[in-house]
């Protein structure tokens, strides 16, 4: 079996380089040097481990498609998936920070609460237990995802951080309840106050570009508003002064969730602009219609922004349709942040 | 982006200086040229504050305001690029504001206001993208094509001494030492450039003369250092930890370490010094505090290596910060003038995060083996026995003293100074200063008459104490400075060492060794005035310079 010299290179221009023979996949043999790439699933469905082939040949296992960008000349792949048949040079959007060694941290959590905030969504909050290594510390970054192992069935699911990050220990979840859904199911029968699971993370490259001067726009749909929320409220907390906007969008009116934390938000963070928008307005509905995509690419247009960093959580379509205006309005796609979360099962 | 202010400058085919996306301390491209765009707008105010000081005008804002701006430039200080956009604004307000008391004060004396030009008439652009366009006149570089390397490489000089002066002085100032003449000095200085100077010889002056401008911030920073903390007395470190809640100090900063340690008093929180933050285990002030427990930790280079095995919160007082690990990331605070994309930045003393943060995280879990080393030795210790100390030299029992001191950093060729410090015969005394001392302050050179052969001395700013002592023995020997049995082996890296560079020049002093590599800005030219003037020369081997250095002595 040939072994292949594979070099991957973040957004920080920091270059990691391995090898990788032909029969292991790349994020595989990342791991086997002591690199920890940002990934969920390892199985070609969440699209978490996305890179960009910059030179060299490979192969692909069936993966999910949604989970690659649609359209564009570049050659993105799934790092899980994806095996090499020669050298290769990749690209990631993560920066180095985000790239750990070794595996990723288990530990365990309480839940301290679990409430319905409506549309169909839960808050949940965990706190940490202490561990050697962290303590109470709960070391995530802006924008990263946990996965959860809903209690009482050795399955895993991925759900974005909606808290900054803190040294109370606390993780906060929004997440929409799903008819089927394993861990819909246990929040909405059996998650109780007091009672622990284990959570794995963090998790994922979809932070700030910390060091990016330009104006931010944070584009959600439904709960893909988690991980843009932490965003800002650690913005808040920096005391960031960019001007950010965030435009939020559910289909139907009674799907709204979290306009009180957005107002509280507003005033901690006076640089922030927030457009609500329903994809099918109620009547007397006074804020914006159409998809959140809409309403930002009508800001584009207008000129009301200028070449902003684009962080965009949600269904996969939401982030095509970013990806596509982007394009549309030249915002270069380094400039593009997003993960796509798909449907575990 | 161009940078070749530092010793890790990079050296390629087309020369030396860091000129890609990224320079090797890990400072970006965008970051790279605000700095550029900064400096030029504080040489504007400074020209401002020159013309206004000849008017009875000062402004103590614009004054502290300049020695932040140009201390947050320094090496390994601030990577963050919107400070700098900030610092950019403030400074265009600043500005503006003393031109506008220059221009009342010069109609309230009758005379006519000043014309302003070059930095000083720069209109600054409030839109980043604006600003960004315009760093190429910013550069360090920008007129090379009219007046040559070596001119550029002499203003790079006086540049860089300049910013080490600043960062000394904000170090007083923070310590409630100041001094108009310092302001004056530091401001005249830049105007000095701003103005564009093109003469080897009136470039030359100007080096020295910011050499002497640091002589006298020294000064101010050891009486800010004394005043508030007691005089430096020889005093035993921990350099192995104990168990508990753990904060880091790093940096230089000793006003921020008193308050952290006032915040943390009785909470159960143990203090560790690092890097050149060990010196503080020798005031009295300082040292009276029980949880102050040690140091933790070698030089600046290895802390992704011991800021990642360090199980508390880290607090980065000033330089020098290299690029932060995933593994502390979350548990690392900055204050000051200094600052990284994405890290949480404390301002006005307010550390409630970081204790909040050390609480958090699980601390030591039980003491280490305990291991010491001795400090303290600052010219008071040093001179209380100066008697013991010349009748060794007289009686022959002390052949030679060398100071070996300066900046450490992570370049291979930095062994020498470990080697050289391990090769010196048993009838040699080394005082040693800054943090180059990590390469071998934990050796047991032994002793002589009672007198450790290993004197720490301090900070890189306690050369002041080396200056002081060298001048007593001088006094006690009936000699100039470069006729005692005494040799400086100095290593550099960055801006600091450039002033500290400047201010042994001032004084006259002769044949310093100097490595681990000259500075990239002194050209060829450059370099054979220094040698001619002051016999400057980089470092050979150990073993050669030794011999060369006691074959001299003894002729």
């Amino acid at each position: 079996m040939s072994v292949h010299a594979i070099t991957l290179t973040t957004a920080d221009v920091q270059t990691f380089s391995f090898d990788c023979d032909e029969a292991e996949s790349l994020l595989d043999a990342a791991a086997r040097r002591g690199l920890t790439l940002p990934s969920s699933c390892r199985q070609g469905a969440c699209g978490a481990c996305l890179a960009t082939v910059q030179q060299g040949e490979f192969h692909r296992a069936s993966i999910n498609e949604k989970a690659l960008p649609q359209g564009g000349d570049t050659t993105p792949i799934l790092l899980c998936s994806t095996y090499p048949r020669g050298e290769m040079a990749l690209t990631v959007t993560a920066q180095s920070a985000q790239i750990t060694s070794g595996p990723v941290p288990v530990r365990s959590a309480m839940v301290v609460a679990n409430d319905d905030i409506g549309g169909a969504v839960h808050r949940l909050v965990l706190d940490l237990v202490a561990d050697p290594v962290d303590g109470l510390g709960a070391p995530f970054e802006a924008g990263q995802f946990m996965e959860l192992e809903v209690p009482g069935t050795q399955q895993w699911r991925a759900y974005s951080l909606s808290n900054a990050p803190n040294w109370d220990g606390r993780l906060e979840f929004l997440i929409r309840l799903h008819p089927d859904g394993l861990c819909s199911q246990w929040l909405k029968t059996r998650a109780a106050v007091g009672e622990t699971l284990r959570v794995r993370g963090p998790q994922g490259a979809m932070v700030l570009a910390s060091d990016s001067l330009r104006p931010r726009c944070f584009i959600a749909g439904g709960t893909g508003l988690a991980p843009l929320l932490s965003m800002a409220r650690q913005m808040a907390e920096f005391g960031d002064s960019q001007p950010c906007h965030l435009y939020f969008g559910v289909t139907r009116q009674q799907d709204l969730f979290a306009l009180a934390e957005l107002d509280a938000l507003t005033a901690q963070l006076p640089s922030l602009q927030v457009t609500v928008c329903l994809w099918e307005a109620s009547e007397g509905w006074q804020g914006a219609t159409g998809s959140p995509v809409d309403a930002w690419a009508r800001d584009m247009e207008a000129g009301t922004v200028r070449s902003p960093d684009v962080y965009v959580c949600g269904p996969a379509g939401l982030i095509d349709a970013v990806e596509k205006t982007a394009q549309q309005v030249g915002i270069p796609t380094k400039q593009v942040f997003s993960e796509r979360f798909l449907p575990s099962s | 982006m161009f940078c070749y202010q530092c010793e890790q400058t990079a050296q390629t085919d087309q020369g030396a200086g860091c000129a890609s996306q990224r320079g090797n301390c890990g400072k970006d491209e965008q970051t790279s040229d605000l700095q550029d765009l900064l400096i030029h707008a504080v040489k504007g105010i400074a020209q401002v504050a020159t013309a206004g000081r000849s008017l009875g005008v000062s402004d103590p804002v614009a004054d502290a305001f300049i020695l932040k701006a140009m201390f947050s430039t320094l090496t390994n200080v601030n990577f963050n690029p919107a400070r700098f956009t900030r610092m950019i604004a403030d400074a265009a307000v600043l500005r503006e504001n003393l031109k506008a008391a220059v221009v009342q004060a010069a109609s309230a004396r009758g005379v006519a206001a000043p014309v302003w030009a070059g930095p000083a008439a720069w209109v600054i652009p409030e839109e980043v993208g604006e600003l960004l366009a315009q760093a190429e006149c910013a550069a360090i570089r920008a007129g090379e094509d009219q007046v040559g390397a070596d001119i550029i490489g002499l203003r790079a000089l006086v540049l860089y001494g300049l910013k080490g002066v600043c960062a000394y002085a904000y170090h007083a100032l923070m310590l409630g030492q100041s001094s108009q003449e310092v302001y004056a000095g530091i401001e005249q200085a830049l105007d000095f450039l701003a103005n564009e100077p093109a003469d080897v010889q009136s470039l030359l002056d100007m080096a020295l003369t910011v050499g002497t401008i640091n002589l006298s911030v020294m000064a101010l920073l050891d009486a800010g250092n004394t005043g508030s903390f007691g005089t430096p007395e020889p005093s035993q470190v921990r350099i192995s930890p104990v168990a508990g809640k753990a904060i880091l100090v790093s940096g230089h900063d000793m006003a921020d370490l008193k308050v952290l340690l006032d915040q943390t008093a009785g909470q159960g929180i143990n203090i560790y010094t690092h890097g050149e933050m060990l010196p503080a285990h020798s005031y009295p002030a300082l040292k009276a505090y029980p949880h102050l427990v040690g140091n933790y930790g070698g030089a600046w280079q290895d802390q992704q290596k011991d800021f990642a095995e360090f199980p508390g919160a880290i607090l980065m007082t000033s330089n020098c910060l290299i690029e932060p690990g995933p593994r502390y990331r979350q548990r690392i605070f900055t204050t000051g003038p200094v600052g990284w994309p994405g890290l949480r930045h404390l301002e006005d003393h307010a550390f409630a995060p970081v204790i909040q943060a050390a609480k958090a995280l699980p601390g030591f879990a039980a003491d280490a083996e305990e291991k010491t080393i001795t400090i303290g030795f600052g010219r008071d210790a040093v001179l209380s026995v100066a008697d013991t100390v010349i009748e060794a030299v007289k009686g022959g029992a002390i052949r030679h003293f060398f100071l070996v001191g300066g900046c450490d950093g992570a370049d291979s060729g930095r062994n020498y100074y470990t080697d050289f410090v391990e090769q010196t015969p048993q009838d040699t005394v080394v005082l040693t200063l800054g943090c180059n001392k990590y390469r071998f302050n934990t050796l047991d050179l032994g002793s002589i008459g009672g007198i450790p052969r290993l004197l720490d001395m301090g900070q890189c700013n306690d050369s002041y104490s080396a200056i002081q002592v060298a001048s007593a023995l001088a006094k006690a020997f009936d000699c100039g400075v470069n006729d005692l049995p005494l040799s400086l082996v100095v290593s550099w890296f960055e801006q600091k060492a450039a002033a500290v560079l400047l201010t042994l020049l001032a004084l006259g002093l002769k044949g310093i060794r100097l490595g681990p590599t000259l500075p990239a800005f002194i050209t060829p030219t450059v370099l054979q005035t220094l040698v001619d003037a002051f016999d400057i020369k980089p470092i050979g081997t150990p073993e050669g310079d030794l011999a060369a250095i006691l074959q001299t002595a003894a002729e």
